[in-house]
This record gives C-alpha cells, sequence and structure tokens, in this order.
C-alpha cells in the first residue's frame, strides 16, 4: 500500500520525489521486517491476553486432578505471527505482482488450515482430537496441486519464459532437467512436506521460530539475487524480474519471527501453535519453489528434515515395520529431553545447527 | 410379480435366498426371478442348477483397515458395481428385492436405495440377517430396507425397531420329519447309547477334527456307553486334507480296536439320519448348522470359527449358550514349538472332558434339548408373509425388545477399541474377579484371537500386540506359558528388516509389553521358574533396549530382597551399554540389594554423565540406607561426591506454587462438603431471600 501511495505522491507532488526511494527493494524489504517486528512487539502483550482469555489455551484447565501445574497453560498465538505478516506485506510488496499473490495466498491458505486444527483442539479440550493427519494431508497437497499448475501454466506462471519447469540443484550452474508437466507434483510434495516438518518442530519454546528465521532470510538473499540483473549475472542466475518482491515478503517473515520470539523465548508466554506452524512452513514451502532452489533447503532447512525424518523412522519404519524404538521419543528434541538435556539447550543448540547450515546455503551461490 | 435375489459368498447368504425363491416359486408359478451375485463364488456353482438366472455385478469386502489404496479399491469396485446395478434393476424391474446380506448383495441394495431416493423405483427392499451379529452391510442398510428379517431378537439393536420382525431361519423340509429308530437302525446302533454326531461342514474343519481325534484316548474308557459319528469333510481347501491328515493323527495316537465305537466318514448324502440318530452335536457356529441341529432338538457343543467375520460365529454361539441349548468350546491361542508359531485349538482334554460331563448327566441333555427346539420350523411362511406385508404397506407390530439381550455387550472388533473397551469394563466392574464367567469367557478368548493373528501392528484382523496386553489385563494366567515363548523366540526376521535395525520375528516393542503386561500385572511368582529365567534371560541378553528396561524394572518390583541371582543379574546389566537400563537396573538394586558390596557397584555412577542415572544412584542409597543394608557411616562421605549440577532444572514459578495450592484446598473443600456452595449462595444474595 506505502508502494503505491509513495509512487502516486511521487508523480503528483515535485517536493516528495524523495518518495522514489520506495523503488528500492533493499529500502522496502527493511522497512516490512521493522513493519513486522514492531507490529509483534508493540501489540503482542495484548493481543496474547485477548487470546488467553478467549480461552484459546493449550489445554483446558480445570480444578480436577492433576494440579494447575502440570498441565501447560500456553496461549495459541499463531494469529499474531500470522497477522504481522501480512500487515508487513501488504504495506510494503507490489500487490500486483504474481510473486506476491502467491505467497500471501500460502500465508492464508496455510494459517487458515492451521486455525481450524487449533480450533478443534481448543474445543475438545485435548490435542489428540484436531484436524485428522489425512484430511490435513489432503487440504495442504490441494494448495500444493493448485499452486504448482498456477507457476507452471504460462499465463499465470510468474517466470519468465520456460524458466517455470527446470530444477535446479545446489552448487551446480545450469538446470539439470526439465521436467515439464512432471513439475507440478513435485511442487505439491515439496510444499506439504516443508509445511509439515515446521509443523513437526514446533515442540519446545523458540525451536521452530529461529531455524526458520534463518531460512527465510537465506531464501530472501537468493530471491534479491535472482531479481538483479547485473548480481543474477555475476553468479550466474536466471534473471527473474519481480522476484525482488519475494525478498520483502522474506524480510517481513524475519522481522515477524524475531518479533514472534520475543514473547516465545523459554519460558513461553505463547506458541505459534498450527496456526504459526503451518502458515510459516506453507510460506517457506512456496518460497523454496519460487526461488527455485527446492533442494537448497535440505541444507538451509536442515533442522526441519532432520526433525521430519526423526519421525519418519520412527513411526513408520520403527514401531510400524519393525517393532521396535530407535530414538527415546520422536521428533528428535523430544528425545534430547528424554536423554536430560534441558529444553533450552536444545534449543539454543538447533539454533546454533541451524545457523551453520544457514551459512553453508548461502556459500552456495559462489560454490557452483 | 417379479423377485430380486442377492446375496452370496458363502452358504450361509445363498442357501436361505434359494429357500424362499423355491417356496415363491411353488406358490406363484408365473413369478419373475433373479439373482445377482458376485464373480466366482459359490452361487455361481448353485444358483443356475435350480433354475434361476443369475447376474454378476463386480463387488468385494469392505476392506477392515485405514490404508488409503484398498479403501479406494473398495470405493472404485463399488461404483462400477452399483452403476451395473442401476442398470439391472431399470432393465428388470423387481417389485421386491430380497437380500441375504454379505458383500454380494451391497451392489443391488446401493443402486436400489439410489433409484428410490431420485423417485425411478418403487421397489420394496427385504433384508435377511440370520446371524446374531449383523455383517457390516446389513448394518449398512438396515436404513434404506422397508423391513429386516432377523433370526436372533438380540440382532434388532441395531435397525428400527418399526421396520424389523423375527422370522427365523428357513430350513429344509427332510429336517422336520425325522425317525430317530429308523434312523439308528441304519446305522446300526444298539441300544441306547449316546450318539455324538461330529461335523464341520462340507469343507471340514480343521480344528474340530484335531479336538475329536485328541479327544478319542480320554473316550475310549467310556466306549461302551457311547458312539461317535465323525464327519472329516471331504474337500481339500487352503492346503488342509481333511480325510488325510485325520487318518494321519488318529494312528498317531496309537489308539486300537475303535470300530465299535467310533465311525468316521468324510461326506455323507442325507445328513438327516446323522441327527435322527444323534443325541449331541459337535459342530460349528454358522447359522445354518446351529438352525438344523436346532430344529432337530438336539443339544449342541459349538466350536466357533474364530476367524468368521465380525466374530459372528462366537456371537450366535453364545446367543444360544445363553438359552440354555448348547455350550461353547472357544478356541485357544496355544504355541506350537515345531512349528514355531502360535495356533488356535480346541484341547481335546476340552472336548472330551464337556462331553463325559454331558453323558454322565442325561437329565441336563434333554434340558438342553429342550431349549434347542425353540427355532422356529415356520420360517418360510413368516418370511413369505412379511414380503406380501411389504407389498400391501402392512406394518408388523413393533417389536418390543426384552432387557437385558443375551450375549456379551457390544465388544467392539477394532483392536484399538477392543483394548479401550477392556480397561473400561475393568474399571467399571472393579477387577478381573468381578466381570461376569461368561464375560471374562469371551474376553480371554478375544484375547486368543489377537494372540493367534500374525503380524503385529497393521494387519486389519488382530494384532498380537493387543493380544499381549490383554492377557495382562484379564489375568489370563493360562496363556503365560505362550507368552514366554514370545519373549524366547529367537527366530531372526527378514534379512532386510535386520540390516534396518529389526532382530527377531516377534518384535522388540512385543517382548517389551509382553514383559510389562502379562508377566508384571500376574505377578512374577505366577509364572514360576520358566517365567523367571525368560525374564533374567530378557535383561542379559535381548538385543532391544526397552526389554531390558522392562525387565530391570521387573525385578526390582517383584523379585525378593535377598534373591542373589536377581542381584548378580542386575549388577551385570550395570555395564550395560544403554544408559536407561543401567538407570532402571540401579533402581531395581535399590529396592531388591542386599549385600553391603552394592554401595562400591553405586559409587561407580556418583559421576555418571546421564543425571538419570545419578538420580537413581541416590534412590538406591536410600532404599539401601533405610533397609539398613549399608549405614549412615559408610554413606556420610559419598553424598559430598555425588555431581549434583544436573543439566536439566524446573526454573520455579511461584504463581504457579500459589495457584496449586489454592485449587488443592478448593478441591478439598468441595470434598467436604458437596452442598455447602448453595447455601454460601444464598448468604452472599440477601436480595434472594
Amino acid at each position: 500500500m506505502l508502494y503505491y501511495l509513495g509512487t502516486y505522491l511521487n508523480e503528483s507532488v515535485e517536493a516528495l520525489s524523495f518518495l522514489r526511494l520506495l523503488d528500492s527493494i533493499s529500502f522496502r524489504a527493511i522497512g516490512g521486517a521493522i513493519t513486522a517486528l514492531l507490529l509483534t512487539i508493540f501489540f503482542g502483550d495484548r493481543v496474547i491476553l485477548a487470546l488467553y482469555r478467549g480461552g484459546r489455551r493449550d489445554t483446558r484447565r480445570s480444578f480436577d486432578f492433576p494440579p494447575a501445574t502440570a498441565r501447560a497453560t500456553k496461549t495459541y498465538g499463531g494469529p499474531l505471527l500470522v497477522a504481522a505478516v501480512l500487515g508487513g506485506c501488504l504495506l510494503w510488496c507490489r500487490l500486483h505482482e504474481t510473486f506476491v499473490l502467491m505467497a500471501l495466498a500460502a500465508v492464508i491458505w496455510f494459517g487458515a488450515l492451521g486455525y481450524l486444527d487449533d480450533h478443534l483442539k481448543v474445543r475438545h479440550g485435548t490435542s489428540d482430537r484436531g484436524l485428522s493427519e489425512t484430511a490435513k494431508l489432503v487440504l495442504q497437497a490441494l494448495f500444493g496441486l493448485a499452486f504448482g499448475l498456477a507457476f507452471v501454466i504460462e499465463p499465470l506462471s510468474p517466470m519468465p519464459g520456460g524458466l517455470a519447469t527446470k530444477l535446479y540443484l545446489p552448487f551446480v550452474k545450469t538446470p539439470v532437467i526439465d521436467l515439464g508437466i512432471g513439475y507440478v507434483p513435485f511442487i505439491a510434495f515439496t510444499v506439504v512436506a516443508i509445511a509439515n516438518s515446521v509443523n513437526i518442530a514446533d515442540g519446545i519454546d523458540g525451536l521452530a521460530v529461529v531455524p526458520a528465521a534463518f531460512a527465510v532470510a537465506v531464501y530472501g538473499v537468493f530471491a534479491y539475487v535472482a531479481s538483479h540483473a547485473e548480481i543474477s549475472d555475476f553468479l550466474i542466475f536466471p534473471f527473474t524480474p519481480g522476484a525482488g518482491e519475494v525478498t520483502i515478503i522474506c524480510c517481513t517473515v524475519f522481522g515477524a519471527c524475531l518479533g514472534f520470539l520475543w514473547f516465545n523465548s523459554y519460558p513461553a508466554n505463547v506458541i505459534m501453535g498450527d496456526t504459526g506452524s503451518m502458515a510459516l512452513g506453507g510460506l517457506l514451502g512456496t518460497v523454496v519453489v519460487l526461488v527455485k532452489q527446492e533442494f537448497l533447503f535440505l541444507i538451509v532447512g536442515g533442522v526441519f528434515v532432520g526433525e521430519a525424518l526423526s519421525v519418519v523412522i520412527q513411526e513408520k519404519i520403527g514401531i510400524r515395520w519393525l517393532g521396535r524404538r530407535f530414538f527415546r521419543s520422536a521428533p528428535v528434541h523430544h528425545h534430547f529431553q528424554a536423554c536430560g538435556l534441558a529444553d533450552t539447550k536444545i534449543v539454543i543448540r538447533f539454533w546454533i545447527i541451524a545457523g551453520i547450515l544457514a551459512l553453508v546455503g548461502l556459500a552456495t551461490l559462489k560454490i557452483r | 410379480m417379479r423377485y430380486l435375489f442377492t446375496g452370496g459368498g458363502t452358504g450361509g447368504h445363498v442357501y436361505p435366498a434359494l429357500a424362499v425363491a423355491d417356496e415363491i416359486r411353488r406358490r406363484q408359478p408365473e413369478a419373475g426371478f433373479l439373482y445377482v451375485g458376485v464373480l466366482g463364488r459359490l452361487e455361481e456353482r448353485v444358483v443356475p442348477g435350480r433354475g434361476y438366472p443369475l447376474k454378476r455385478l463386480p463387488s468385494r469386502p469392505f476392506p477392515r483397515t485405514r490404508r488409503l489404496l484398498p479403501l479406494l479399491r473398495f470405493g472404485l469396485t463399488l461404483a462400477v458395481g452399483v452403476a451395473g446395478g442401476i442398470l439391472v434393476l431399470l432393465r428388470f424391474r423387481p417389485d421386491v428385492v430380497f437380500a441375504t446380506g454379505g458383500f454380494a448383495s451391497a451392489p443391488i441394495l446401493f443402486a436400489s436405495g439410489l433409484l428410490r431416493r431420485i423417485g425411478l423405483s418403487r421397489t420394496r427392499i427385504f433384508a435377511y440377517e440370520p446371524n446374531a451379529h449383523p455383517g457390516l452391510l446389513n448394518q449398512a442398510v438396515g436404513r434404506i430396507a422397508d423391513r429386516v428379517g432377523l433370526v436372533f431378537e438380540q440382532a434388532a439393536r441395531w435397525f428400527d425397531a418399526k421396520r424389523v420382525a423375527v422370522v427365523g431361519f428357513p430350513v429344509r423340509r427332510e429336517l422336520t420329519c425325522l425317525d430317530r429308530e429308523a434312523a439308528r437302525a441304519a446305522w446300526n446302533i444298539e441300544g441306547d447309547r449316546m450318539v455324538v454326531f461330529v461335523f464341520g461342514g462340507s469343507q471340514g474343519s480343521r480344528t474340530i477334527n484335531q479336538a475329536v481325534v485328541e479327544a478319542l484316548p480320554l473316550l475310549a474308557s467310556r466306549a461302551e456307553e457311547l458312539i461317535v459319528l465323525h464327519g472329516t469333510g471331504a474337500h481339500v481347501s487352503e492346503g488342509y486334507d481333511p480325510v488325510a491328515e485325520t487318518s494321519r493323527a488318529l494312528e498317531a495316537t496309537g489308539l486300537q480296536d475303535y470300530d465299535h465305537w467310533y465311525r468316521r466318514f468324510d461326506y455323507i448324502e442325507e445328513i438327516e439320519t446323522a441327527y435322527a440318530a444323534a443325541d449331541l452335536v459337535v459342530c460349528r457356529g454358522g447359522m445354518s448348522t446351529l438352525t438344523e441341529v436346532g430344529v432337530c432338538g438336539l443339544p449342541a457343543l459349538i466350536l466357533p470359527l474364530s476367524t468368521a467375520a465380525e466374530d459372528h460365529q462366537a456371537i450366535n454361539a453364545m446367543a444360544l449358550q445363553a438359552a440354555g441349548a448348547a455350550r461353547v468350546l472357544f478356541e485357544e491361542a496355544s504355541w506350537r514349538p515345531r512349528e514355531e508359531r502360535v495356533e488356535m485349538g480346541v484341547g481335546g482334554s476340552r472336548l472330551a472332558a464337556a462331553v463325559l460331563e454331558l453323558l454322565d448327566r442325561p437329565e441336563e441333555r434333554r434340558r438342553m434339548a429342550a431349549a434347542a427346539s425353540a427355532p422356529r420350523r415356520d420360517s418360510l411362511e413368516a418370511i413369505l408373509g412379511e414380503i406380501d406385508g411389504l407389498r400391501q404397506d402392512r406394518r408388523p407390530p413393533v417389536l418390543k425388545l426384552e432387557a437385558p439381550v443375551a450375549g456379551p455387550p457390544g465388544v467392539p472388533a477394532d483392536p484399538n477399541r477392543l483394548l479401550h473397551h477392556v480397561r473400561r469394563r475393568l474399571e467399571e466392574a472393579g477387577g478381573v474377579q468381578a466381570l461376569g464367567p461368561m464375560e471374562l469367557a469371551y474376553l480371554r478368548y478375544q484375547a486368543d484371537r489377537h494372540l493367534a493373528s500374525e503380524g503385529w501392528y497393521e494387519i486389519p484382523f488382530g494384532r498380537r500386540n493387543v493380544g499381549v496386553k490383554l492377557v495382562g489385563l484379564l489375568a489370563y494366567e493360562e496363556r503365560l506359558p505362550l507368552v514366554l515363548a514370545l519373549i524366547q523366540d529367537r527366530s531372526p526376521t527378514s534379512r532386510v528388516q535386520r540390516i534396518l535395525g529389526g532382530d527377531y520375528r516377534h518384535p522388540g516393542i512385543l517382548r517389551r509389553n509382553a514383559i510389562e503386561f502379562p508377566l508384571a500385572m500376574i505377578g512374577l511368582r505366577r509364572a514360576g521358574p520358566r517365567g523367571r529365567s525368560a525374564v533374567l534371560e530378557a535383561l542379559a541378553r535381548d538385543p532391544y533396549f526397552e526389554v531390558r528396561v522392562a525387565a530391570a524394572r521387573l525385578l526390582g518390583q517383584q523379585a525378593d530382597p535377598g534373591d542373589e541371582e536377581v542381584e548378580a543379574a542386575l549388577v551385570r546389566s550395570l555395564d550395560d551399554r544403554a544408559s536407561s537400563v543401567v538407570a532402571a537396573s540401579l533402581q531395581a538394586l535399590g529396592r531388591v540389594g542386599c549385600r553391603p558390596e552394592r554401595l562400591a557397584d553405586l559409587r561407580r555412577f556418583y559421576v555418571h554423565p546421564d543425571w538419570h542415572c545419578r538420580q537413581e544412584t541416590v534412590h538406591a542409597l536410600e532404599g539401601l540406607l533405610e533397609r539398613q543394608v549399608v549405614h549412615a557411616g559408610d554413606v556420610a562421605a559419598d553424598v559430598e561426591q555425588i555431581l549434583s549440577t544436573s543439566p536439566s532444572f524446573e526454573p520455579a514459578f511461584p504463581l504457579k506454587d500459589s495457584l496449586d495450592s489454592l485449587s488443592r484446598r478448593v478441591r478439598q473443600g468441595l470434598e467436604r462438603d458437596p452442598d455447602r456452595d448453595s447455601g454460601d449462595r444464598e448468604r452472599m444474595d440477601p436480595a434472594a431471600s
């Protein structure tokens, strides 16, 4: 919105020509980040208390056994995170770009899906009674397929001709293969897998937010490179005009994540719940596709990938098939808890790992 | 009039339909008939021979799983079948659809329901349910059927009472006029020896054949008083050859000179003569068999087929037992060491004991026979009357259920729900002893069924894991040997699974549950020396850490303090590579350890990297002090040595503590005088008074 206002004023009023600044992607990106950060910090307390009073808590509390402390009484604060992201993007992005529309659609769809899940859990008073696993997967895949089709089919696709269906790998300069229409199910899988992995990782206070912030930051850089004619030429990336808007979205999410961490850090008075983790995951999945660096997520999102793998190994291979456990508990952060590590220690170690992996991911910019 | 018959798969579905069709044809020669079944089932062989046109539609049984692929395949087949059913119905335009259930009738039933919904058809639907527990399909179509015909009143629970009619099971006319003397003469039976007629249907039943052959040596001493007529069945199916295997088993018993009291045959044309001559029947629990036995007025020993859909044979049998007409001998699971597998069967000794008891008590036999002749003989009459009533829109009198219903209260088929059900029942009743004997027997039989199912987790019809847990919950002591065999079975699993971390065929979590449920709940002492050695072996050698943890915990809880063998085993497992096993062993040593040397063992763990182990060391020290194995003086210097900086800490929230104490106080107040709070409210609100 600010972009359009600025352009209008710039053209109509001579004295406001400094608003040309709003053309600059880096300026708007920083603006988005700061907006989202300040939005969460200023409105955080009020929103959290309102949500708490409205009963959006982890589990229902009662006077019955077990005593109150045995039950977590944290607030589902996902809407706060989603609102900050949407607010920042609406203010600073060029809303007519397909890139922006796709990313925001992901935030809204996955946020709504997660909100529904949280709502069911709150209403039934137990975390076992949310959306069923199948229902979640189907609804996520629906978005994935729709997004995939829109991304691949020519008139809707934001990518310059022919680029949409080409597959890039980290450390390799040229596209490996043109998947054609086969790219659609691949996109759907990527989006669903990433959304769920972030959802799984969101298990201890602050565990999911910081690695997610690192990941969006890296992808923001990649998007900036792709959208910049000279830098993309220098680093041998396909030049994608308009991808700069993705940088702004990434920075806004980065700011929103930090703002959320303000309240979510241990011991948290708010957790993101499915609303937040799904919205974050869905957005990450979409951005990964928009920047055309799907496989880079294996490095940059290594924490999420590891968490998701630990669940698959424990549940599907271990318990269902072999009849044994590999971890004391899955996802893997619960394994470390069972091994006797404190929550804070696990979380900060995961942050460190995520930071190192983000640096490795950035290094692939040049090492190709 | 045009009649469409549908239903098939097994005799229980096909024969009643044919009996009704024959009777209609006798009365209305001009009526039109069509039979709709599925490909490659019994109806293909039987129906054309009786002179009815047969149409086949695709259909398949409902897959009892939550996996997507089988469900999709089922949905697709059903859709194709229903589309075909619509064509058949539009072309044939029947006045009445008579459905006997089974997946074969699904396409027609759903198609006619659909056609009626959109007003293209005015067909009446008569659904027939011969079993005490309705099949899945009949449960589903009960809503669209205009009339549901039942044999058992208790099945009415699943349907709308206004549409239900109890009509009985149609039987062949020959069975209604039996001549006992002539039949006995034909079988060459002299005097009043008790005739036991044993048969397992045309395919033969492995359970029944094995049980009879095992029972024979035990019956031999009373051979002068009884005669056993044994129909083994003739058809080879699923690799079981009833004739050959029965003669082999008979030879193995070493029994000689049995011709004058044991007669074996594979198949008889006129089964009526056997019924007529018999005093007691040993049979399976299918409804057609049970009705024939009932119409003949014979007491029965029923060995229900444990793999029947919805377990309907067992439920039928229990309904008859509740009526006093039969005794049920459930199949039991046992470990066959030679085949290294669990098998279901009825032990010969149980069968022999039941037969001998009835031999000694003729008055009991008479009482059972009197109760047995309850099933109605005019069932065809009743069914045709209901069909006529359907055409004229007459309603049957509303069925009033006599409470309480006989048989077990709805025991769910899904393994996990079953487990939940058992836990709830135990809680309601307050322990295993408080359950009724019949309910307990049935639930234990469920444990047997699950123990016998292969596969441990995802197999739809039984998960051995659930069986193991049920053995513990129901204190089913007779199955302890089988459970121990599962723990000790060392046959390896497939190579692929072993590469990925599997070990034995009975997987780790199953072995752990076998220790945590049956052994821990029934008690290590009751498991005898074999149970004790199995647990010690598990602690020392099992490759899966959770099994070793469970073993250490069990020993700590149930072994006697001062048991040196246990103490030594626990000390050895202090060197285990899994720290959770070490922690469990330390905990156990605190309870079991009785020698002062233990202090030296515990000292090794004062600075162990895992704080769980250090904590258990502290607990163990406390335990040893309490039982005065070590003295305060010995430990005094040690307290300083124990590494106490734990990487784990729980930050204290004073607010939460205060909230806790408040809610505790509120709870106590409520318990003390629950009525008080209303009085308080009145006092606080003076305007109200």
